[in-house]
């Protein structure tokens, strides 16, 4: 009870606090031990990337926005550049479709792998979390090797990809990819299966199927409630039309069902890799685009989409005939999750779950402020 | 194909509107202001059930905002764009919340970083930006460049 006599207290979850997990906040309204009322904070890590965009040349924003998702950053660069292309009518290889669908599944894997870690810390498995990020970082000296990068890659470019595979990397992919298939196995034995983990986790935080359709959720968060959706399946890009892959879902759309799907994704994501390297056609990776300094792309509008490792990542982009972009909006997956859904959700729940409902819905801050 | 028939059924209802399909899975639909609201309740009818997101585009030279509003459905998985434009210099518009539930956010953003005021919503609260006194930020006419050397000592 405070000075005037109400039961009720404000608590400040985040940026600084030992359960928050990137530069997020929320306020919380908690009688006891139970939240009556949160609202979400964000704006920490908002750097103004879409008006910085604005006064860039076309390839000057790679670096802007591959920093839009900092455990995902292939996909914005993607977006990116199939926004570019389709405005300028530009080609892309059938090589580079492959690498590009490479990265983007190496990018999903190390995204998962991070968001494993981080899960598994939050629920007190500190051992399955160090296990993940040690796996993960296996991905990162892949991209190393392929893009000359580890954490912000700038491998995708207009026209394909900056450069082909380097001599060893297929043989070396092979190799994470059967280690991480083998640790799978134990992911499952002493987390996924765990009872311990279960009794945590079934029934917490449960999203109906009509309130996800209402409150726009995509990706995983969605395909947990049992909607069948993936950007991957429903309008195909790079080399997706031609990969063999199931989308993942689950029925009770509650924080258990959420992390079978990642788990369950990561499996289809080794498949589509091993694919792309069996399948990879011969030709350039590139198609060299007009001189990036004097680069002027017709007069035009364009919205293209594709499926992050969080759901739905599209870009809305408009040109003016000039060097620059007039505009170009990001379309994030975290957006909904992150405001409304996860205010809805730790509404009547114990404080103890608020660090791990940020992580089961797979919250990316920098991506809502952008 | 199904754009086209989307088109038809549009344009037979909403006769001073126009519809174009770009290219596959996509439709585009401007239309004036005063019959979007209804335009996207007849929309969310007909299966567009998915609300993608709401942005703004300044149109500095024509005084004009441009709201586009990016709905999709779940069954054929075709993404619409509906676009129109209000005033610049006073700019309000009928908020759409009734219609989808988390329009609340991103209306919060275009009003916090273009100024425009949704009548209906009530939680146009400050969102990204803190203390904010300037101009909203992604108008044309704020100056990044003069912003930051006003505000940041520069050496």
């Amino acid at each position: 009870m405070n000075k005037d006599g109400e039961r009720q207290l404000t608590l400040y979850f985040g940026p600084q606090h030992v359960g928050m997990v990137g530069n997020f906040s929320i306020t919380l309204t908690v009688e006891g031990d139970t939240i009556q009322k949160a609202v979400a904070n964000p704006g920490f890590l908002h750097r103004g990337f879409e008006k910085l965009l604005e006064n860039c040349t076309y390839t000057q924003g790679f670096p802007y926005v591959c920093r839009i998702n900092v455990m995902d950053p292939d996909p914005c660069e993607q977006v990116y550049a199939m926004a570019i292309e389709e405005l300028a009518g530009l080609e892309v290889p059938p090589r580079a479709q492959y690498l590009r669908t490479m990265v983007l599944e190496m990018s999903r894997l190390s995204s998962h792998l991070l968001w494993l870690w981080a899960y598994a810390n939050e629920l007190g498995f500190d051992t399955i979390g160090h296990w993940a990020m040690a796996q993960r970082d296996y991905f990162i000296d892949l991209f190393d090797m392929i893009a000359g990068a580890r954490v912000y890659h700038i491998y995708i470019w207009p026209g394909g990809v900056r450069r082909d595979m380097p001599t060893g990397f297929a043989e070396k992919m092979q190799q994470t990819l059967g280690g991480l298939e083998d640790s799978l196995k134990d992911y499952d034995a002493v987390f996924f299966n765990n009872r311990v983990f279960r009794r945590r986790v079934d029934g917490v935080g449960v999203l109906s199927q009509e309130e996800a359709v209402r409150l726009g959720v995509t990706g995983g968060d969605l395909r947990a409630t049992g909607v069948e959706r993936d950007v991957r399946k429903e309008e195909p890009y790079a080399a997706y039309a031609d990969m063999d892959f199931e989308v993942p879902t689950m029925d009770d759309g509650d924080s258990y069902a959420r992390a079978m799907v990642v788990r369950k994704e990561m499996e289809q994501s080794i498949s589509i890799i091993r694919q792309v390297l069996d399948k990879m056609p011969e030709g350039s990776a590139w198609h060299r685009p007009p001189n990036p300094f004097k680069w002027k792309i017709p007069t035009g509008e364009t919205y293209v989409r594709m499926e992050s490792a969080r759901g739905e990542l599209g870009v809305y982009a408009v040109s003016d005939g000039s060097d620059k972009i007039y505009r170009m909006a990001y379309r994030v997956p975290s957006y909904p999750h992150g405001i409304l859904v996860l205010e809805k959700l730790l509404q009547g729940m114990n404080i103890a779950d608020v660090g791990h409902m940020l992580l089961s819905l797979n919250i990316a801050a920098p991506e809502i402020d952008r | 194909m199904i754009e086209e028939t989307i088109r038809q059924e549009i344009e037979q209802r909403y006769e001073s509107c126009l519809v174009t399909v770009p290219r596959e899975k996509r439709v585009i639909v401007t239309l004036p202001k005063d019959s979007l609201f209804s335009l996207i309740a007849f929309m969310k009818e007909q299966g567009f059930q998915h609300l993608s997101f709401i942005t703004c585009v300044d149109w500095l030279e024509e005084s004009e905002f441009e709201l586009l509003y990016h709905l999709a459905t779940y069954q054929d998985g075709i993404h619409a764009i509906v676009k129109t434009r209000i005033d610049r210099t006073n700019p309000t518009y009928l908020s759409i919340v009734p219609l989808f539930e988390h329009a609340q956010t991103y209306e919060r953003e275009i009003h916090e970083m273009f100024g425009v005021e949704f009548v209906g919503n009530n939680r146009l609260t400050p969102f990204l930006l803190t203390n904010w006194q300037e101009i909203p930020p992604m108008r044309k006419d704020f100056d990044t460049k003069e912003y930051s050397e006003r505000t940041f000592e520069h050496e």
